[in-house]
């Protein structure tokens, strides 16, 4: 197993989703640092330079749309990936405009987050909106996962 | 068919007369020729003097000679007599004749008259019906009747109760939004003996008490009664200046005018009906979509938590979080039975109250049970009651009330949470006191509707029913519920309920 380990944050202010998303996602063999609010992610991110942000859009204080602005007006930025309740095409496409490499519609199933964080770690283009599943990139290990 | 056979008759006399050149006889012809008949006599009756007079002057000796002159004048006589019984009845048919000829004229005149009033009114009972929407009907009608009747202001009153309203108004802005009541005024008295009134001259202000005082141009006005199926619709106005008088025949026009019009009228109110009807349904369809897209939304965030937490327990590697996943599948199935619940209660109150009997219930130990079990739950309720506070109601409703408020004051407000019970002027007040955000006053009355939530609530979970099954519930019992003003901030749930009769109280 490679000693690489991609870190991701998770911005979420459900608790439960939150500890969900953690416990998967470090199986799936990402090391994970979490927020429960917009402020917190900005300098969770600021000091832990991430290679992946999950993101909810509806967070207390500084919501996910703030968040989104300031990391896609970063050149060095980390891919985020939206996770929101927040499905309309036009919040989608908001989402793309302000930079977002994919977009995950809650509620969620599990299996679909790990999969779009992992193929968005690998390269940034915009997925998770689309349904038709891509193959897995070879040589990541999902420990204890089909993939869906 | 009258003027065929008039005409007929005209065409006979007018033979008889001796008017055969004239194929329709003209009133001037039929003069002519009674002057032509007079002068005639009057010439005849001239010669015959004058015979007469000669015959007497001559000489005995020569009038023998010609004619015995007692022949002569009983001759001369005769024939005079003879003509005057013909010019006689010359003239009287003439004067038939004559009569007949007015007769037509005024016949043709009121037909000419007739047609045009029925064209117009074919042209506005057309131009009424291509409008749909009330006002544009009410204009319509008004500035036909003001054209038809060459009338320079006017004005539709409509019923409304008991009064007239202005409802819409030419060429006099004094008596826009005027209201009457039925009896009052001119309109009001029109509208009460449903009869036309015809008004020339300045109104006398005694015969309509109550008038308002109209601009002083009005010289010359009528009021017609505006009556569809029997039912007053309202009444239609229309005035003259000085330059104009109505008449009987214009007061007739108006009236027939105004029947056509109340039918137009009806119309308009029968669409804009069905018009509301159509979007009340479109309304409710849409909060049949919202209903479902929020319920489903609602329902399937805890069914996703419950999917992932099951999942993840059973993935190598998570012993040590499993009881954590445990309790949080147990949490959110909790919380999707408590929505069903709410869902089954709403339903359950849209059927009606049904046939429940209402115990007497010590509100006051309710609320301190709950106040128990809330604290089991980590939410600290302070209850402010007296010993027994005894309410006409049902336990599991009243616990649901006092549940639904309890959560929401935490999941929208902030503790401390106040729970008060009191007796007050007849009634029992139970109130739920948080010191969250409050709930701006505009916005109090909308939450009480299904489904509908505060904008800054979107985001945390609920279905919009607590305050609708509270209301729904409390109603049952003849209580009321509404949300009040705290003088400390935050929100103040009230509910009023109903205590119950002396002989019920039950210790």
């Amino acid at each position: 197993m490679a000693a690489f380990r991609p870190r991701v944050v998770i911005v979420e202010d459900d608790p439960d989703i939150l500890l969900v998303l953690r416990i998967n996602l470090e199986l799936a063999g990402f090391d994970t640092s979490l927020a429960a609010d917009g402020a917190t992610g900005l300098r969770r991110i600021e000091t832990e330079r991430p290679d992946l942000v999950l993101l909810d859009l509806m967070l207390p204080g500084l919501d996910g749309w703030s968040v989104l602005a300031e990391l896609g007006s970063r050149q060095d930025g980390p891919p985020v990936v939206v996770c929101s309740a927040k499905h309309g095409a036009r919040d989608v496409e908001r989402a793309e405009r302000l930079g977002a490499a994919g977009f995950v519609t809650k509620p969620f199933q599990i299996d679909r987050v790990i999969e779009v964080a992992l193929e968005t770690v690998q390269h940034h283009p915009m997925r998770g909106t689309r349904s038709d599943t891509e193959e897995l990139p070879e040589g990541f290990p999902i420990a204890g996962i089909e993939p869906a | 068919m009258t003027s065929t056979s008039t005409s007929d008759r005209i065409r006979r006399e007018a033979r008889v007369v001796g008017l055969r050149e004239f194929r329709t006889p003209s009133l001037e012809a039929v003069e002519r020729r009674r002057l032509q008949l007079w002068v005639l006599m009057a010439g005849l009756l001239l010669a015959v003097t004058a015979e007469v007079v000669l015959l007497s002057a001559l000489p005995e000796r020569l009038g023998a000679s010609l004619l015995r002159p007692s022949v002569l004048r009983t001759s001369i006589i005769l024939l005079s007599v003879a003509f005057t019984f013909y010019a006689i009845e010359k003239e009287l048919h003439l004067q038939r004749l004559a009569r007949l000829l007015t007769d037509e004229r005024v016949l043709t005149a009121a037909l000419t008259n007739r047609l045009r009033e029925v064209s117009l009114l074919l042209d506005a009972g057309k131009a009424m019906n291509s409008v749909l929407e009330l006002p544009g009907v009410l204009e319509v009608i008004l500035r036909s009747a003001t054209e038809l009747l060459e009338a320079n202001s006017g004005s539709i009153m409509l019923v409304d109760g008991d009064e007239l309203v202005a409802a819409s108004i030419l060429g006099n802005e004094a008596a826009r939004g005027e209201r009457l009541s039925i009896g009052e005024g001119i309109a009001g008295r029109v509208a009460a003996t449903r009869e036309p009134l015809l008004i020339d001259g300045q109104a006398d202000a005694g015969m309509f008490p109550g008038r308002p005082d109209r601009p002083p141009y009005v010289e010359s006005a009528m009021s017609v009664p505006l009556v569809h199926r029997d039912r007053l619709v309202g009444v239609l106005n229309v005035n003259a200046d000085r330059e104009r008088r109505f008449t009987e025949y214009d007061l007739r026009a108006l009236s027939l005018f105004a029947e056509q019009g109340a039918g137009s009228i009806a119309n308009a109110r029968l669409y804009e009906g069905e018009r509301a009807h159509v979007e009340e349904l479109m309304q409710l369809d849409r909060m049949k979509s919202d209903f479902i897209d929020l319920v489903s939304h609602e329902l399937r965030t805890p069914i996703s938590i419950v999917l992932a937490a099951a999942k993840t327990a059973q993935r190598p590697g998570t012993e040590a979080e499993l009881p954590e996943l445990i309790e949080m599948v147990e949490r959110h199935s909790l919380r999707l039975a408590g929505m069903v619940d709410q869902l089954l209660t709403a339903a359950k109150l849209d059927r009606g109250p049904g046939s429940r009997s209402f115990d007497s219930v010590d509100l006051a130990a309710l609320a301190r049970v709950a106040a128990s079990e809330w604290a089991v739950s980590g939410v600290t309720l302070q209850v402010e009651a007296n010993d027994a506070v005894y309410v006409c109601g049902d336990p599991d409703s009243l616990r649901r009330i006092l549940d639904n408020l309890v959560e929401n004051a935490t999941k929208y407000g902030a503790p401390p949470i106040r729970v008060r019970v009191a007796s007050e002027e007849g009634r029992v007040l139970m109130s739920v006191h948080d010191r969250g955000p409050g709930i701006p006053p505009d916005q109090r009355e909308r939450i009480f509707q299904r489904f509908s939530r505060l904008s800054d609530h979107i985001g945390k979970p609920g279905l919009g029913l607590g305050l609708p099954i509270v209301r729904g519930l409390a109603a049952a019992f003849g209580g009321t519920v509404w949300i009040g003003d705290a003088d400390e901030g935050g929100t103040v749930v009230c509910v009023a309920l109903p205590q119950p009769v002396a002989a019920e109280v039950r210790r």
